[in-house]
């Protein structure tokens, strides 16, 4: 019951639960610190399960280390939605040179089939699209995507020697 | 047209992924369908749309109105609820006492209210608001929580009644949840079970969960415990609920376990088998 503020409304208060919870705010006053470990990192398994439902090759290439990656990639970012957490998180490690080769073919056709600019739910392209991510490309021209070239199995630093540039840039397009 | 009969004996909840086995249990006369996974307008998921032509009840189950949220119910969540109760023609639907959002974040999950007057008064007023525009009642469910409030007023059986006497709502109780808290607080369930308005239960939630660290987290996507079984059987000693329905949500088991699991709540509640 420590410093727990009876005069703070309700809306006040549960809005500050869930900053705690998902957006790295601090713990509210009066809380028990353990319960709402608890709580945090169990959100964040489940987080983790629905956005691999949106990116199941995202998860199965990252193999044992998906929930820990996501959780960590995740653990200070409400979510936007599972078909946005998983993109934005496939695209940082898209940066980072650590994104597998399914995955990366799972990004490069989302890339070729949706715009999204990081900010709004991704939307349809109306026009043809390359989409690229660590040595995979894939193209959509009306409508239809397919995969021009299978990201490479054996790791390079940056898919075939080609610079893999990050973001709107890649786009030939739209 | 011809409202559906209310939820009777063993139920599953309709998930996408296992709608090929749901449609194969030849005894089913009830499931649960996550509300807003459901398009008001669209057509209705294959399995769903033939399960309604087998006449098998479905009960809507919101799980993102947030109604203990402390600013009023989104009206657009509310009359998605409506439009897909007359879709299925549900003859009610359910959501929680809980909220998922507040200051503009998403909690992703259903969070606990403090057991407070205040809360109480927000939560029956956004009952209140759902209920005006609701074609069918509403059963209310309480949640599992790992976190509590540090100034509750009430206990929560009195929470729960309050918030029932003052809505006219029905109850949904989750048995998990129930094993969950008490777990979880170190208190005794069928105490809790002793003190709620068992004749108000619309239909019941049995789930799945496991330990982890010091908490009993009620998962949905782990077997049901022979300690859940038992509290089902301890409810069913005290008033039998007219449905138990069977909530898995992921890691899906082999048929052959799942429709052991049905199998069990149905001898333990002494309901006709429907695998």
């Amino acid at each position: 019951m420590t410093g727990a503020d009876p005069r703070a409304g309700l809306a006040e208060r549960q809005a500050e639960l869930v900053a705690a919870l998902v957006a790295g705010g601090p713990p509210p006053p009066g809380f028990a610190p353990a319960p709402l470990a608890a709580t945090r990192a169990a959100l964040l398994r489940k987080r983790a399960g629905e956005v691999a439902r949106h990116w199941p090759l995202l998860a199965a290439g990252l193999g044992d280390r998906w929930t820990t990656t996501f959780a960590g990639w995740a653990a200070r970012r409400p979510t936007a939605g599972s078909l946005r957490d998983g993109w934005d998180l496939a695209r940082a490690l898209r940066g980072e040179r650590a994104l597998p080769p399914v995955a990366a073919e799972e990004l490069a056709v989302r890339e070729a089939r949706l715009r999204y600019d990081g900010l709004r739910a991704p939307r349809p392209r109306r026009l043809p699209a390359v989409g690229r991510a660590g040595g995979a490309v894939a193209v959509q021209i009306a409508g239809r995507v397919r995969l021009l070239r299978p990201a490479p199995r054996t790791p390079t630093l940056a898919g075939d020697g080609v610079p893999d540039a990050a973001g709107s840039a890649l786009w030939i397009s739209d | 047209m011809r409202r559906m009969t209310g939820p009777s004996g063993v139920g599953i909840g309709w998930r996408p992924e296992i709608a090929g086995f749901v449609a194969d249990l030849p005894g089913l006369r009830f499931v649960e369908v996550v509300a807003e996974g459901v398009s008001a307008s669209g057509p209705l998921p294959p399995g769903l749309a033939r399960l309604r032509e087998r006449g098998v009840t479905v009960v809507p189950h919101g799980v993102r109105l947030s109604l203990g949220g402390a600013e009023p119910v989104d009206p657009a969540r509310v009359a998605h609820l409506a439009a897909v109760a007359h879709r299925v023609d549900a003859p009610l639907v359910s959501e929680h006492i809980a909220f998922v959002r507040a200051g503009g974040l998403e909690a992703g999950h259903l969070l606990p209210l403090p057991r407070s007057r205040e809360a109480v008064a927000a939560v029956c007023a956004n009952v209140a608001r759902a209920q005006a525009e609701l074609p069918v009642p509403i059963a209310l469910e309480p949640i599992a929580a790992l976190v509590d409030w540090p100034d509750d007023e009430l206990d929560e059986a009195d929470f729960l009644t309050e918030i029932l006497d003052r809505t006219g709502a029905l109850l949904l109780l989750d048995v998990a949840n129930v094993h969950a808290n008490a777990r979880n607080r170190g208190t005794d369930p069928l105490a809790l079970l002793d003190r709620l308005p068992l004749e108000r239960v619309a239909y019941a939630h049995v789930a799945g969960g496991a330990e982890h660290g010091r908490f009993y987290h009620d998962t949905h996507t782990d077997p049901v415990p022979a300690v859940v079984l038992e509290l089902v059987e301890a409810l069913c000693a005290r008033r039998r609920p007219p449905a138990l329905l069977l909530e898995r949500d992921g890691h899906y088991p082999p048929a052959a376990e799942l429709r052991a699991e049905l199998d069990a709540l149905a001898s333990t509640a002494g309901f006709p088998v429907v695998t």
